[in-house]
């Protein structure tokens, strides 16, 4: 009976004939993406710093000059089996001495003070890296035993702890932080949202009673606003993310000097497109549809 | 065609809006109801179109019963009751004629046969050529003919007209009550309700006059006479 084509006018017709209404809606659900948007892009700017710091954090273990390449290859394959370790550089006595003399090649004292002990004074090195920071502490107290006590001169992990907890604070801090401002701004967003979209079917009340009265069912009446609504939806979503991603375009050269491995919030949003899209469009238009049945259910009783 | 037995309409204050109203209309009659403010002329409209129920009684609107007319019904209803307001009620963000097209469109009607139709209804009301204005373009007694139009459109069996020439100078009034006339000529039952006593002395029709919650007078040829 309600064909699609007379669903698709009077939407239109609506739209076009309060243009206004229309626009402040769309422009107050671009605002609320935008301002989602802004926050998921500090959170993912977060982790990433984050995760930058912890890739620059490792353990190096200095053993002594005259260890046994047999026992350094066996303490390598112990700690390979750790299921916390993610990465094992072993650097020899010859590698180290290489890169002592690259790094001090402008500092002649350092260099000749080495000529003069007449043979190589560093043992091998062996840099270890785990998934998480605290994991290295256990990596640490398995290799301190006895056993391994005449062949490990020193470690570095020890000047890190502190840092590291320091680290894993800010960072449960900073994302319990985060966690707290989204839900407040979901919940403020979703009382503008609804409250927004309950002003514009109150503007309509008359015209809802008077089609009422000259006999349009519920959902002859319901259907171009729900449609309004899907439109809205999809105005606001392609505006939103039109507007992302130039605002990326402008911001991405910054954070190349911030994350040196290449990292952009652009690739990010383009990996991720199909997951902020969905969940973006999906809630949006759960918001929208669900608070124009509600203010519309009133409105029907005549 | 219209029948009321023993109609009461009591709000949950407690007001007796109506009381125990025996009504029998018959097709094809013009009858106008005549009463005071507040004697409950239109609470019987609003029982009549299914915008309130009845409390006790029964109401039957050809051989259908609406009494306790469910809401899914109640647009199958009002397509076949033309409804005429003394505010006019139109749309204002649409045209004449789509105010008028629109009591087609919600019943699906087919796009030609609203073309077709509503121009001869605008031409019988006399806005053939105002087909393109909102309402805020017109005159009262061209907004009430839009109104008259968008009853008349569907051939409805009977037209109730609610106070229509309550917002309208003489002149427009007389051409209202003139349109309604000439509807109701073409077999069409009419219900008016006024309280203009020159329209209801001059109709020279049936008159029920309301006193209280009740009727309290039924003439054939009747007049005003409160």
């Amino acid at each position: 009976m309600f064909s699609i084509f007379r669903l698709f006018k009077f939407t239109f017709q609506d739209i076009a004939r309060n243009f206004s209404l229309s626009f402040m809606t769309v422009f107050i659900l671009i605002l609320m993406l935008l301002s989602v948007n802004t926050l998921w892009s500090v959170d993912i700017l977060t982790k990433e710093a984050v995760q930058v710091v912890k890739d620059q954090i490792n353990v190096s273990l200095y053993f002594v000059s005259d260890a046994n390449p047999k026992d350094v290859e066996n303490i390598r394959k112990y700690v390979q089996m750790f299921p916390e370790v993610v990465d094992v550089t072993l650097r020899s006595k010859e590698e180290v001495l290489n890169s002592f003399e690259a790094s001090y090649q402008i500092n002649k004292d350092v260099l000749s003070a080495l000529d003069e002990l007449g043979n190589n004074p560093f043992g091998p090195t062996m840099i270890i890296k785990t998934k998480e920071p605290q994991d290295y502490k256990k990596v640490i107290d398995a290799l301190n035993v006895p056993e391994y006590a005449g062949l490990i001169e020193a470690r570095s992990f020890d000047n890190h702890e502190s840092a590291l907890d320091r680290l894993q604070n800010i960072t449960n801090r900073v994302e319990g932080l985060g966690w707290g401002l989204a839900a407040l701004f979901a919940f403020i967003s979703f009382l503008i949202i609804f409250n927004t979209i309950r002003v514009a079917i109150y503007t309509h009340r008359t015209e809802i009673s008077i089609k009422r009265l000259v006999g349009a069912s519920s959902w002859f009446i319901r259907g171009p606003y729900i449609l309004e609504s899907i439109i809205f939806t999809i105005i606001s979503i392609v505006v939103n993310f039109g507007l992302v991603f130039l605002a990326l375009y402008y911001l991405d050269p910054y954070l190349a000097v911030v994350f040196p491995d290449g990292f952009t919030l652009t690739n990010y949003y383009k990996s991720h497109i199909l997951l902020l899209f969905g969940l973006q469009t999906l809630a949006v238009l759960l918001l929208t549809v669900v608070s124009s049945l509600m203010a519309m259910r009133k409105q029907l009783k005549v | 065609m219209i029948k009321l037995h023993g109609v009461s309409k009591i709000y949950s204050n407690d007001t007796v809006a109506l009381r125990d109203l025996n009504l029998h209309i018959d097709a094809g009659e013009f009858v106008s109801i005549v009463g005071q403010s507040g004697t409950g002329k239109t609470t019987l409209i609003k029982l009549l179109i299914a915008e309130e129920r009845p409390t006790r009684g029964k109401i039957e609107i050809g051989d259908w019963d609406i009494s306790n007319i469910g809401s899914r019904e109640i647009p199958f209803l009002r397509r076949q009751i033309g409804i005429v307001f003394q505010d006019f009620k139109l749309l204002p963000k649409k045209t004449v004629y789509e105010n008028t097209a629109f009591a087609l469109e919600v019943a699906g009607e087919e796009t030609r046969r609203i073309h077709t139709v509503v121009p001869q209804v605008l031409e019988i009301v006399g806005l053939h050529g105002k087909v393109n204005r909102y309402p805020y373009q017109l005159s009262g007694g061209e907004q009430q003919r839009v109104a008259i139009a968008r009853a008349l459109v569907h051939r409805p069996k009977i037209i109730v007209a609610d106070e229509p020439t309550g917002n309208l100078d003489s002149i427009n009034t007389e051409e209202i009550v003139n349109i309604l006339k000439k509807i109701n000529e073409f077999g069409t039952t009419v219900l008016l309700v006024t309280h203009n006593r020159e329209i209801v002395n001059h109709l020279r029709r049936r008159v029920i006059t309301m006193q209280n919650s009740e009727i309290v007078g039924d003439e054939i040829e009747g007049k005003y006479r409160l």
